[in-house]
């Protein structure tokens, strides 16, 4: 059943048509993007280490909640330092809220002190879809084997108000210091919340 | 740059509104206004619901307590004075598609309405500190307290007449409680791995209706599939992949402009992927079909079909003849149920929910079997003589009556679920086809066997009595348990359709009679005319028993709540046990279960004294919820009997044949640890 299902998608994958989903505990599905600087990005390529995604849109409210209160800059910083590939995933469209041309994202990232691995511009959606991302922020957390371990928004409380960070469980940290420690990941999904992706 | 100078001005704005820190009693956000809609004056000792309107640009939208793919719920945080504030109520959401994703929310102005509850205070003092997002597709989060301060006096709560009829708009809006509606909704998981719920009516079916999932994570927001059919209407969501199954969901209906809030609904697994059983369970299971069906025949439906059939056949001295006789009946029964479990399966694999006698929820049906048996009676009273025998009343061994005897054995077991048989029909939900398939064939094989033994045994045939004169008065005896099983077939179209529908069936069999009566020994004008009568009385009848509404509830004695997931799971948590009793109005040996041992006073009393909630959960008519209830417990018959001894989690299923003994041993159980 699951293997048609996969079947399914592969098949309606060239009809644009695929409204895949990235599931904990499946692989998590292949992307090749751009960065920011214009170097080509993949999954595959990072093999062996811990990968974590995360959705952006600089204007929207619930990103600046986390970035204004220096939560996720603070995040990228720990993990990075660990070893673990953080990019941070911006798939606004042309023309839509938070599309910015690779040279203003790599301004608005120096502005944010962002310290991600890479910025990927996915503008046609395409990587966005495949995970199935649905809002800013939408974090997700990829084991060494390349294996899903957490799908869902970065923690348990979906005000704007970035006064409720300290108080809130942070499910994407606990996802990565119980995975690097080989220990049982508790939350591997929750819901996202935030603005929605700007697709087209 | 256009664009940059409008977002610098969204920024100043989102700026302002996290300044906006002083209470007032209306507040300004961009994009967004919001204001009471509130008395003048409270009553003392009042209650009255109050509102906190949000009014958003044209094109912008707040969100439902559920905000769906994206967004965010306002957030209330109530401080009152000399006031009882209760829980926010949230009028019924619209689905507002934004790009591939949804959400539920409002374009357009809502109110969030409130209960407020007044003492003798001289004035009322409340602060609700706000949290809000208004979103066109860009987002504008807002924070802010709203205060309002009014005198409490007099007995009369004094509303500006257009802020009353506002908030009549939305207290329109504000979902009642979905076990008082005639709407029931039933949960099942697709093999495919969406989710259906069903939406049943117990009054009319609504031209249309929607639904909307409570529950955040579970159920995928997206416009579901919505298929109306002649039962109700199926809606077929999508689930999320990520997220964690709960224990049940909760669901907004909204038909014909009002909502219904459903809760605690199960998942049933009706249709959910099924699993083959082991060799030696199926050898068991199908051991027990074998025993079940036997026992059929000396069940009340069966036996009368059955003796005059057997009383036939010893007119018949040719044992050749009386073979075949035999065999054709086994195949009219195995047929039939092969038929039946044909239909089953292929009605679960559409993911409707049925059970065992599902034919007999269809009020065309049991008035179908009605006229039958009526007919029957007459004939074996010898009003009139069949041309084309169903049954052999004249002696002679017609080949197709002994088929159709097999196949009207079948039909009228149905409301004789008898011991062994509950299991067996219960495993038939979840097992793969030809699993089931052959359960359902080996019951067929017990109910045809005993008659197939004495047709093809002559030591058997033998031990029977010589034919004689003594048949005919055995015949016409047998007359009166079928006018019996007409009286009580009656009964059950009665509770299906109420007095109508009776009234129809009644008048049906008048015209009946009258026609035989005058189509007998006549010119044959007559015999057309007696047809044409005949017929019309039947086919508009017939007609009304279809369209007739069940005005009737069955009537509850009031020991006994009619079954309710929401008042289980409550009494279950407060660790009060429950006793569910699942039974049908056509189910025999249900009413009798309930005559001679539930509704006994010894009965009441043990069930006092335990502490002990009666549920009646009628499944006269077709009901999904219920279906999913019975389903869950691993059966899709009744009866079932089930005790929940508000200890632990285990269920007990009690015999499908009670004693008195039975409903005892309940309170020792109670009181194991």
């Amino acid at each position: 059943m699951k293997k048609l299902i996969t079947l399914a998608i592969l098949a309606l994958m060239p009809m644009g048509l695929a409204h895949a989903e990235a599931i904990p505990g499946k692989p998590a599905p292949a992307f090749e993007v751009k960065d920011a600087n214009g170097k080509t990005r993949t999954l595959s390529e990072n093999k062996g280490k811990w990968v974590v995604l995360e959705w952006f849109n600089k204007d929207c409210p619930y990103v600046k909640k986390h970035y204004d209160s220096n939560n996720m800059q603070g995040l990228q910083k720990n993990y990075t330092g660990k070893g673990v590939i953080w990019y941070t995933v911006v798939s606004s469209a042309k023309g839509k809220q938070g599309h910015q041309s690779p040279a203003d994202t790599l301004k608005t990232a120096t502005e944010k002190k962002a310290a991600a691995s890479a910025i990927l511009l996915d503008e046609s959606g395409v990587m966005g879809k495949a995970y199935g991302a649905k809002t800013t922020p939408h974090m997700y957390v990829i084991d060494p084997s390349g294996n899903v371990v957490y799908a869902g928004g970065i923690d348990n409380n979906d005000s704007s108000d970035p006064k409720v960070i300290p108080a809130s469980t942070n499910y994407v940290s606990a996802a990565l210091d119980a995975g690097m420690a080989n220990k049982k990941i508790e939350v591997s999904s929750a819901r996202p919340y935030g603005c929605s992706v700007k697709y087209q | 740059m256009r664009k940059m100078l409008r977002l610098v001005s969204v920024f100043a704005l989102v700026f302002m509104t996290f300044q906006v820190s002083f209470a007032s009693e209306t507040l300004k956000g961009p994009h967004i206004q919001i204001d009471w809609l509130a008395p003048q004056i409270f009553a003392e000792n009042s209650e009255t619901v109050i509102g906190i309107r949000f009014r958003p640009d044209p094109h912008w939208h707040v969100y439902w307590k559920n905000p769906g793919d994206s967004g965010s719920a306002p957030k209330f945080q109530i401080k009152s004075k000399n006031a009882e504030v209760g829980e926010i109520l949230w009028p019924y959401p619209a689905r507002l598609p934004i790009a591939h994703l949804t959400n539920f929310g409002y374009e357009g102005d809502v109110a969030y309405l409130l209960k407020v509850k007044t003492g003798m205070a001289a004035s009322l003092k409340m602060e609700v500190n706000l949290e809000w997002l208004v979103c066109q597709e860009e987002c504008v989060p807002g924070f802010g307290v709203l205060s309002l301060s009014r005198d409490i006096k007099g007995t009369e709560t004094v509303f500006a007449k257009e802020i009353q009829s506002k908030l009549n708009s939305f207290e329109n809006k504000i979902p009642s409680a979905g076990l008082d509606s005639p709407y029931r909704l039933a949960v099942s998981e697709l093999p495919e791995g969406g989710l259906k719920v069903f939406v049943s009516s117990k009054a009319n079916l609504p031209s249309e209706v929607d639904l909307f999932p409570v529950d955040p994570e579970y159920v995928q927001p997206a416009q579901p599939k919505i298929t109306k059919t002649d039962s109700g209407f199926e809606v077929a969501f999508q689930k999320s992949a990520t997220a964690q199954k709960p224990a049940s969901l909760g669901f907004l209906l909204v038909a014909d402009k009002k909502a219904y809030k459903f809760s605690g609904l199960q998942i049933g697994a009706l249709t959910a992927t099924t699993e083959p059983v082991s060799f030696a369970v199926l050898a068991v299971i199908l051991g027990s079909a074998l025993l079940g069906g036997m026992l059929l025949n000396l069940m009340p439906c069966v036996f009368p079909v059955i003796s005059i059939k057997a009383v036939s056949l010893l007119k018949n001295e040719n044992a050749q003849e009386r073979r075949k006789d035999g065999w054709l009946y086994a195949a009219g029964v195995l047929t039939t149920f092969a038929g039946l479990g044909a239909g089953f399966l292929i009605l679960r694999s559409l993911g409707a929910s049925v059970g065992w006698g599902f034919q007999l929820q269809s009020p065309l049906v049991v008035f179908g079997l009605i006229v039958l048996f009526w007919m029957m009676a007459l004939n074996f009273l010898g009003v009139f003589e069949f041309g084309t025998a169903i049954m052999n009343s004249t002696g002679r061994i017609r080949w197709q009556g002994s088929f159709a005897t097999g196949v009207l054995s079948v039909f009228i077991a149905a409301p004789c679920t008898g011991p062994f048989m509950g299991t067996a029909l219960g495993a038939t939900a979840t097992m793969p086809g030809w699993q089931a398939m052959l359960v359902f064939i080996f019951l067929g094989m017990g109910l045809a066997l005993p008659y197939l033994a004495l047709t093809l045994s002559q030591k058997l045939a033998q031990k029977m009595p010589k034919p004689g004169a003594w048949m005919e008065t055995v015949k016409q005896f047998f007359a009166f348990p079928l006018f019996a099983t007409v009286l009580w077939l009656l009964w059950v179209l009665g509770l299906q359709t109420g007095s109508q529908g009776w009234l129809a069936t009644g008048a049906a069999l008048l015209i009946l009679s009258f026609a035989l009566w005058l189509g007998h020994g006549r010119k044959s004008l007559w015999k057309v005319i007696a047809w044409i009568l005949a017929i019309s009385a039947l086919t508009y009848s017939g007609k009304q028993v279809q369209t007739a509404e069940a005005s009737a509830e069955v009537s509850s004695n009031s020991a006994w709540t009619s079954y309710d997931e929401n008042k289980l799971q409550s009494a279950l948590q407060s660790g009060q046990p429950v006793f569910i009793d699942f039974t049908a109005a056509w189910c025999i040996t249900c009413q009798v279960n309930k005559k001679a041992v539930l509704e006994t006073a010894t009965a009441d009393e043990i069930f006092k004294k335990g502490n002990i909630l009666r549920m009646r959960a009628d499944w006269t008519k077709q009901d999904p919820a219920i279906t999913a209830a019975l389903s869950k417990l691993g059966r899709n018959s009744v009866p079932v009997y089930a005790f929940y001894s508000g200890k632990d989690a285990k269920t007990r299923l009690l015999p499908q044949i009670l004693t008195i003994d039975m409903i005892h041993d309940l309170i020792p159980l109670k009181e194991e640890k």
